[in-house]
């Protein structure tokens, strides 16, 4: 019993002892600890840090291709004894991670485009360095790097690599939905209907339920440019925006017991279970190679369809975003980040995750070959809005639209619609 | 006139035989359509259907050695690890402090249980991003003594329990044995303690379920350093959006085995948990 | 009523008595309750009088030994021969000293402004190259502050110590008494002191780990501390009461102030149906099981214990799955008996709040049972008898007797309950996440309790500030709750004494 006692006083003066050392140590080196290493004096490339240890955060699904391209960045530069270790990071929890404790958090990580505007408000991402802007801007899609825009105290700059589209499409098992009836929301739902399978949608979700007023012209203001803007929606025609709510919220009330709201994983599992349960669903793009292994040859792919709204078929418009790599503003290691960043971003590491994955690239260079899906990309991408400025308090709301909409006693009702869409702009705006 | 007292004794028995039965079934058939699932060999998903249609036990293997994305294993571990040493340290402590407000007398008594129930009022986790930033001036975030100290070291402020029951030992007890020439330490660790079994079994108890269930701090804790995980948030991230398309059995596979022990455990010690707990905080 | 007349009441008549007498005093009772706090503070004014005038005493009356101690730690004991005492007390003064001059001072001297200089990020304007310059981390400075604070106030007890100390052995020392050796004292520890012994290591595990950063987050509450003014890139200052008028005001768009009264009125209302039915069920489930004539006992037992006994985050993610829409199990079966499915969390407001209420009752019953079971056992037969002579029917005996009698003697536990329930995060968390979603919520959905409102501030959206205001806002309610009750069912208590 005594050596319990004592035990535990020994453990406690250690912990004691450990908050005075932890502390010290900060003292020591809180003050000279400048992170800089580029200095601001040079034009040129500068050095990569010798000896640098790099974190690179990515998702689960593109693990294994990102550690393999990991390695090569450290090969190509043995000479620096450069380390880049890779930890999975979901991007959606990036950037909330990063702002958590950003000294913590990786030196390099991939992101969704809709954090970028809380990662820029607390200077957490570091800007591209000029030569490796010039580049980008150069070499990669317009729309992607105007998304990633900005203004740092005074001048232009880029905020991150573009890495690949972010977006949705609709899928369908081919034995159940035509190519033809793909092309209207009302043949695809009907083809589902017959066949006794569901149709899955995530309507909960803001990221695919703004579609419901997208479809109707709302339309962020100032997309281009200024990713430290908040994104407000201040011109629409509230008319227009209420029929198509309405007319989403009217068809889904006519297929109900087809149309099933859920997330999108389960899509694929409903793809694979035997008997197939689902005949079609609105699925992301970083889902294609699930569903394609589910459905094999009856793998169906297409841009979204059209929805009659008051007598006129009209294209449905959601939401396009990009996913991005970004440098962490504390990082110890800049040059090396960025250096890694860029690779990443680079044309083959972007071709080999088309390859290996099904990632859309960004880059202009990337050869595509026949491929349905980043088809329906490209054509999704002349008319949906670009996901840029998007902050925080969009999702929620447009969610809870979605859901308004949706729900089993819905009031589709104009004045109800109306109220609906002015209460979350209301929100979202602020 | 008796005979009909006994049948309408045996007609309320019967009503009450059938609620009891219905609510049973209720009560248990979650249980067992975890454990039916968990066995089931169709599909990874999540399935239409109520009872599965093939058995297997790869769902379990898989959890065991597929440890690439899941690694359930070390998971087990690291909580076996963590609950061992947060329960030694948490039921001392816990033990100790409510001995000492339950039967010694000093002048800081009465001031510090009302200091100690006022911080216990207060919601946990309001102070979960002060805990992370002291662990990390210490340099101990992402790793498991990190956790021992999160669970064990507020332990004491739930001294209540053990403090009603220590209060209903008696006095005479300590009295007898101070004129008998023992010291209070002597009296603590060989008269009070071997008297206490259902409290100290009540403490070792929830101090060693605790871990296993925390999902919290465990995530601000550990941040991306997946290895150093515990069940809890395992099992939370396996029933996560993007895991549970294809972990749906594992992942009842899993809450089989971390249910498993734990309801064994509780099982076998009932009688002293509701013992200890009755006699110490439920009548005060 | 005299002691005479009651004692010539039957038992049930008593039991009513005592219970009506507890109702009928309550006000009196809340009224004591505040003037008990008052008494505290002028008790606790006159204590720090006291000892400031015994401080004094002490020094005036002390010799040279004495009052150098009053700067030179143990220099009393030291000169007296309790050298190892001594030393560890300037050794004590030695470390407090170091660790505030080479750390306390940097940061408590920043503690009025949490920090001046911002890290500075200079961009080279043509190469974009940045040159960060680390400025000031407000949330370093709060929390290094605090603990300086903190530890100074440690010390601050340990130097009165050694003020008692030093004059105890020059009086000792004066008188010829014997003065005891560091092993006697060290003995002591074992019995007189004992409750050092016992209580210092987890009250130091509190201060640093439970207290530290509690006083910490309350001060956050007075701070902007939320984006963009985040650490280290930006800093934070003290805002004083900005943030809870922010939490109660109702700006357009993020509306703060009405979620956060909606979601108090849903967290009352949840754990006062969380606490209470799942009371009385339990306790009615408990009195069928143990019914006499009733066989099996064991059995009905365990099958509800077993869900106690699974850890409660494994059955609510179980209980989770089998709700969902289409591959739920409990939508698979109200489909194949011919119903319609139901969205039971995604839909509807009032559906989702009736589900994690009732999923709740499946938590929570047999938790009560297993509490009440002994308890009920032991309800004095003689209560029974007078009722059952009085021709009460059982339901009757159950609310007049069982019910009653049971509340009198479990209220610390139910409010203990009631008080777990405001904070009961798991459930929600787990089943609900919150949803559905509302659109006149700020970053809240219709079943979001305060505590995981709270938790969504602090992990999703960084608003640390509000979080730490809500959750001193959560505090006063229990507390109050709970610091009422208490004091009630106490005199109640006391009252029990003369039957």
């Amino acid at each position: 019993m005594k050596m319990k006692r004592i035990f535990a006083v020994l453990l406690a003066s250690a912990l004691m002892g450990s908050v005075f050392v932890g502390c010290g140590d900060d003292t020591s080196n809180g003050g000279g600890d400048t992170t800089n290493s580029g200095g601001g004096d040079t034009t040129q490339t500068a050095e990569i840090e010798d000896g640098a240890t790099l974190k690179l955060w990515g998702p689960n699904a593109a693990l294994a291709t990102l550690k393999k391209q990991a390695k090569a960045f450290e090969d190509a530069h043995k000479d620096k004894n450069v380390s880049v270790e890779v930890v999975q990071m979901e991007e959606n929890d990036a950037g909330t991670q990063v702002l958590n404790d950003p000294e913590a958090a990786a030196d390099v990580f991939g992101f969704a485009s809709d954090q970028l505007t809380k990662l820029t408000m607390a200077k957490a991402i570091m800007p591209l360095y000029k030569d490796y802007e010039d580049k980008v801007v150069k070499e990669h899609s317009k729309s992607a790097v105007d998304t990633v825009r900005g203004d740092f105290e005074g001048s232009e700059v880029v905020y991150a690599f573009p890495e690949t589209d972010n977006g949705y499409y609709l899928v369908y098992d081919k034995k159940v939905v035509s190519d033809e009836d793909a092309k209207s929301l009302e043949g695809v739902l009907e083809a589902c209907k017959k066949a006794g399978r569901k149709f899955i949608m995530d309507a909960g979700n803001g990221y695919y339920s703004c579609m419901f007023a997208f479809t109707g012209g709302l339309k962020l203001d100032g997309v281009e440019g200024e990713a430290q803007d908040t994104q407000k929606f201040n011109e629409y025609d509230e008319k227009k925006v209420s029929a198509s709510m309405k007319a989403f919220g009217e068809l889904i009330k006519k297929y109900k017991g087809t149309f099933s709201k859920a997330a999108v994983a389960n899509i694929s599992a409903g793809f694979g279970e035997n008997p197939r349960q689902v005949g079609a669903g609105i699925d992301g793009t970083w889902d294609t190679s699930v569903n394609q292994k589910a459905l094999g040859d009856d793998f169906g792919v297409a841009k979204l369809p059209t929805i009659n709204i008051d007598g006129t078929d009209t294209d449905i418009v959601g939401m396009i975003g990009y996913k991005y790599i970004g440098v962490n503003n504390n990082t110890k290691y800049p040059e090396a980040a960025m250096a890694l960043a860029d690779y990443l971003a680079d044309k083959d590491c972007q071709q080999e995750r088309l390859n290996d994955l099904g990632w859309t690239p960004t880059h202009t260079g990337v050869e595509v070959k026949d491929n349905p899906g980043i088809t329906a990309m490209q054509e999704e991408g002349k008319t949906f809005v670009v996901q840029a400025n998007i902050i925080q308090a969009f999702w929620d709301p447009m969610g809870n639209l979605g859901n308004q909409i949706t729900k089993d006693k819905a009031d589709l009702s104009d004045a109800s619609m109306s109220k609906l869409l002015k209460d979350t702009l209301n929100n979202i705006n602020g | 006139m008796i005979k009909s007292y006994k049948t309408r004794r045996q007609i309320a028995n019967g009503i009450i035989y059938a609620i009891l039965a219905i609510m049973g079934v209720i009560w248990v058939s979650p249980l067992v359509w975890m454990l039916l699932h968990s066995f089931r060999a169709e599909g990874g998903s999540s399935v239409h259907y109520l009872l599965p249609k093939e058995y297997t036990f790869d769902n379990y293997i898989k959890l065991f050695t597929e440890t690439g994305v899941i690694n359930f294993p070390r998971w087990f571990l690291n909580t076996l690890i963590v609950a061992i040493f947060s329960c030694i340290i948490s039921t001392l402590s816990v033990l100790m402090v409510s001995y000492a407000f339950s039967r010694l007398r000093f002048k800081a008594r009465r001031p510090l249980i009302n200091i100690g129930m006022v911080i216990g009022m207060f919601p946990g986790f309001m102070t979960m991003i002060a805990i992370y930033y002291l662990l990390k001036a210490m340099g101990l975030t992402q790793t498991l003594p990190a956790l021992v100290i999160c669970y064990s070291s507020g332990a004491a402020i739930g001294f209540q329990i053990s403090k009603g029951f220590f209060d209903t030992i008696p006095r005479a007890l300590d009295e007898a044995a101070t004129i008998d020439g023992a010291t209070r330490n002597q009296i603590f660790w060989q008269i009070i303690l071997p008297m206490s079994k259902p409290i100290v079994v009540y403490t070792v108890l929830t101090a060693f379920i605790g871990p296993w269930t925390d999902f919290i701090l465990v995530k601000i804790i550990m941040g991306d350093k997946i290895a150093n995980y515990t069940v809890a948030i395992g099992l939370q991230t396996m029933a996560s959006q993007t895991y549970i398309g294809t972990y749906y059995t594992q992942f009842l596979a899993g809450a089989t085995i971390v249910a498993i022990p734990i309801s064994l455990l509780f099982l076998k010690m009932q009688n002293y948990y509701v013992e200890g707990v009755t006699a110490g905080g439920v009548k005060g | 009523m005299k002691y005479i007349d009651y004692v010539q009441l039957s038992p049930l008549e008593k039991f009513t008595h005592k219970l009506s007498s507890f109702f009928t005093n309550l006000p009196k009772h809340i009224g004591n309750f505040f003037s008990a706090i008052g008494r505290f503070f002028v008790r606790l004014g006159k204590g720090i009088v006291n000892g400031f005038s015994n401080y004094g005493t002490r020094f005036s009356k002390g010799d040279g030994a004495t009052k150098l101690s009053y700067l030179v730690m143990g220099s009393s004991n030291i000169v007296r021969g309790q050298y190892i005492k001594g030393g560890i007390m300037l050794l004590l003064e030695v470390l407090y000293f170091l660790f505030l001059f080479t750390f306390g001072f940097k940061y408590l001297g920043k503690f009025g402004t949490l920090g001046d200089t911002p890290t500075q990020s200079n961009m080279d304007p043509v190469t974009h190259r940045m040159q960060r310059v680390p400025g000031d981390n407000s949330m370093l400075i709060l929390l290094y502050g605090v603990l300086t604070i903190v530890v100074t106030i440690v010390f601050f007890v340990f130097y009165i110590i050694n003020t008692k100390s030093a004059y105890h052995v020059q009086k000792l020392s004066e008188s010829g008494h014997h003065i005891p050796s560091f092993q006697e004292e060290m003995k002591q520890f074992g019995d007189e002191k004992f409750h050092i012994t016992l209580l210092s290591i987890p009250v130091l595990l509190i201060s640093i780990f439970t207290l530290l950063p509690l006083v910490f987050m309350i001060c956050i509450a007075f701070t902007n501390y939320r984006p963009p003014n985040l650490a280290p890139n930006n800093l934070f200052t003290w805002v004083g009461l900005d943030t809870f008028r922010e939490v109660f005001e109702n700006k357009q768009g993020a509306n703060m102030g009405s979620t956060f009264l909606a979601l108090t009125e849903w967290t009352i209302v949840w754990a006062f149906f969380a606490t209470f039915i799942n009371y009385f069920a339990g306790m009615v489930v408990a009195l069928m099981i143990n019914k006499k004539g009733i066989k099996y006992k064991a059995l009905w037992r365990t099958l509800f214990v077993i869900t106690v006994a699974v850890p409660q985050f494994v059955t609510l993610l179980i209980m989770n799955q089998m709700l969902q829409l289409d591959t739920g199990a409990i939508n698979i079966l109200i489909e194949s008996m011919g119903g319609q499915q139901v969205n039971f969390i995604g839909d509807d407001p009032l559906t989702a709040k009736i589900t994690v209420i009732v999923v709740n009752l499946w938590v929570g019953i047999p938790y009560t049972i297993l509490i009440t079971s002994g308890i009920l056992m032991n309800i004095p037969e003689d209560l029974y008898e007078s009722a059952r002579i009085d021709g009460a029917s059982p339901a009757r005996t159950f609310f007049s007797i069982t019910l009653p009698y049971m509340i009198f003697v479990t209220t610390p536990y139910l409010i203990t309950t009631f008080i777990n329930n405001i904070n009961n995060f798991n459930v929600i968390y787990l089943l609900t996440n919150g949803g559905p979603t509302a659109t006149e919520y700020y970053q809240a959905g219709h079943t979001d309790l305060l505590v995981t409102w709270l938790f969504k501030l602090t992990m999703s959206t960084q608003d640390y500030n509000y979080a730490a205001a809500i959750g001193i806002l959560v505090f006063i309610v229990c507390a109050s709750l709970s610091l009422i009750t208490f004091n009630v069912t106490k005199s109640a208590k006391d009252e029990e004494a003369f039957s």
